[in-house]
């Protein structure tokens, strides 16, 4: 296994009492982008923050390109860093914001002017070189503080939440600019969020974190589709969650019993279940079917007739609150005709066993220890 | 009846001020400054409609009056860099004082030296600087130095009490505008190659500009018209502009003489403010105008 370009040696970081951080580890591969995500207080922004030379660790060490950067102060790091404000420099123009790392580092005049015009075409700024910042839109001063970034051709770019600080559909739009422009210049990337969305849409790894502990390391479907503990499937947004317990382990299919009375059948997923273990189920809302009228489905497993309670128009999406088994349940069905059930009418409700996620009931103990 | 608009009424707050200002500020220094162009006449402060620029050829033909604005204008001015390189760390050390409440205690520990008046703390000067003061009083006791050093009744002394009263006026708008300045810039700055110094150097100083040119500007024109300070830590041959223009009304009581050295001394203090403004404000324009 060659070299991580990053990796991150039971990083911990305490004030007083109060463990911000504690025992990270994380191997980040080279050309990788890895997202740290968690809500606030999680410890996501603490470690950039180490990783970038700020913050200094309580103990445990950072490795860049295999060697040890601990001990070392911000400016012999080479990395860049995107803070959430961007912090161009309002007394610089664009050109000198963009050039500012390299005239640091003593090139020649003519290669600085190549260098800064090549990075303002790739972020789409070419004619921006004399205005100041506070001619700039956010997007636009975003953009310099990202070329700014890139420009001494950092070993990983640190990106502290860029997207928070822009309006909802510019924020979309950046996302796959911001992944095209990553993967152009193919820069180890490590982007601290506190949405989820954003870290499963851009990232190759996923590390979800909760007070200062890392609950799971990932790709983006890993982390969504198999959440390890309570936490990371409530934070990846999962919801229609029941407890129950293992009835029955058949090849890859485990059988759940509900403590509202019926059985769920859902894919394993590789983790192993003992019969009578105590578990939660969660059932995704985008992997539920609804049929008009009672007994509407031929399947097998995961049939149930509901009611539907509510009904919520949201463009592409149509979205309904159920009653099953006297619990409520979530449903997203994508706005089509055949999709479009009445308020008060009875229906079959369905779900494939790859739409049901299985948690061990004492996975959340596990932070504990 | 017609309503006023809110904006109007809002307004109306600033009259008393208005008024004061109008009453006792404005009208006596604009008596005071008419009398300049009147030809001197003992004890007459009323203004008459013969108008002279005698007064002002005075001022310039006699060098000790001339001598004076020049002693001013260096006093001042080597006050005001001394003030600027002793205040500006201790703004940058209180803005960037995280805990709130250590800094509003650094700004008390500012203002305290305020709070005692201008006399006394003068006379508090005398303790330290005399020859039998604290300073010179132990180092020839103890052998250091066989005649007290002179550090009152010159340049040094006068120098001195012009950096303490003038430094709480340079180090309180500088605090403001250092702490406007967001820390990001300084940590971007580091991530990008520079050092902690030149990391300052390059973007924190710069950005905080304005708040040096405030700070100078207040530090400068309090300096400039100090009068107790001069004639008490310098003695009388370190007189300064504001020494003669107290002479020439208390003394000798020639209003009119008094009244147009105050207007050179005005004029010079507003000749500094507009440069520095300018400077400033060039600066500025020109990074906008070239966009």
């Amino acid at each position: 296994m060659s070299t991580p370009a990053l990796e991150l040696v039971d990083l911990t970081k305490t004030y007083g009492k109060l463990t911000v951080v504690s025992h990270v580890k994380a191997r980040i591969d080279k050309h990788d982008f890895f997202s740290l995500v968690g809500p606030s207080g999680s410890g996501k922004t603490t470690i950039l923050r180490m990783i970038s030379g700020l913050t200094t660790p309580t103990s445990g060490s950072i490795l860049l390109d295999g060697k040890d950067i601990t001990g070392l102060p911000p400016e012999q790091r080479g990395l860049g860093l995107v803070f959430q404000n961007y912090a161009v420099f309002p007394h610089l123009n664009v050109y000198d914001n963009v050039a500012f790392g390299l005239k640091l580092r003593k090139m020649r005049t003519s290669d600085i002017q190549t260098k800064v015009y090549d990075l303002l075409d790739r972020v789409g700024l070419v004619g921006y070189e004399k205005k100041y910042p506070h001619q700039l839109s956010g997007g636009e001063q975003q953009r310099v503080a990202l070329a700014r970034a890139v420009a001494p051709n950092p070993k990983v770019l640190l990106l502290d939440e860029p997207l928070s600080a822009l309006d909802k559909k510019l924020r979309e739009e950046m996302k796959f600019w911001l992944r095209s422009f990553q993967e152009d210049l193919g820069t180890t990337t490590t982007y601290v969020t506190h949405d989820q969305s954003e870290a499963l849409s851009l990232s190759d790894h996923v590390m979800v974190l909760n007070a200062g502990r890392v609950e799971q390391i990932g790709t983006p479907q890993e982390i969504y589709e198999s959440p390890v503990s309570m936490f990371v499937a409530d934070f990846m947004g999962l919801t229609n969650c029941f407890s129950g317990t293992v009835a029955a382990i058949k090849d890859d299919q485990v059988q759940t019993r509900l403590t509202i009375g019926f059985d769920v059948t859902a894919t394993a997923r590789h983790r192993s279940f003992e019969p009578g273990q105590s578990v939660n189920v969660f059932v995704k809302p985008e992997a539920i079917t609804v049929r008009e009228g009672r007994g509407a489905t031929a399947s097998t497993v995961n049939n149930f007739e509901g009611l539907i309670l509510q009904k919520s128009y949201e463009g592409v999406l149509l979205r309904y609150k159920a009653l099953v088994a006297e619990q409520q349940i979530d449903i997203y069905a994508i706005n089509t005709s055949e999709n479009h059930f009445g308020e008060g009418s009875n229906v079959t409700i369905c779900w494939t066993p790859a739409g049901v996620v299985v948690i061990p009931a004492d996975e959340r103990k596990r932070g504990e220890e | 009846m017609t309503r006023m608009p809110r904006e109007n009424k809002t307004a109306l707050l600033a009259i008393p001020a208005l008024v004061y200002f109008l009453l006792f500020f404005f009208v006596p220094i604009f008596m005071l400054l008419t009398l300049a162009f009147n030809p001197k006449e003992l004890g007459n402060i009323t203004i008459r409609p013969v108008l002279t620029l005698e007064n002002f050829k005075l001022f310039f033909s006699y060098p000790v009056y001339r001598q004076s604005l020049v002693n001013s204008l260096w006093l001042a001015s080597v006050a005001t860099v001394i003030c600027l390189f002793i205040g500006y760390p201790v703004a940058y050390t209180i803005a960037r004082t995280t805990s709130k409440r250590i800094q509003a205690f650094l700004v008390i520990l500012v203002f305290c030296s305020m709070q005692i008046d201008l006399t006394v703390r003068i006379f508090g000067y005398l303790t330290i600087l005399g020859d039998n003061g604290l300073i010179n009083g132990s180092l020839t006791r103890v052998g250091v130095l066989a005649r007290p050093l002179p550090l009152m009744y010159n340049a040094f002394g006068v120098i001195v009490g012009l950096v303490n009263i003038s430094l709480p006026f340079l180090i309180l708008p500088l605090i403001g505008i250092i702490e406007s300045v967001s820390p990001d810039f300084l940590n971007v700055a580091r991530l990008l190659g520079c050092s902690r110094w030149k990391g300052f150097l390059k973007v924190e100083l710069p950005l905080s500009l304005p708040g040096i040119i405030t700070g100078v500007l207040f530090a400068f024109a309090i300096s400039m018209s100090s009068y107790l300070i001069p004639v008490l830590l310098g003695g009388w041959g370190r007189a300064v502009l504001p020494v003669y223009i107290y002479q020439q009304i208390s003394n000798q009581g020639l209003w009119q003489r008094g009244a147009a050295f105050a207007i050179v001394l005005l004029l010079t203090n507003l000749i500094v403010v507009f440069a520095l403004i300018r400077y400033y404000s060039r600066s500025y324009t020109k990074r906008v105008l070239a966009a």
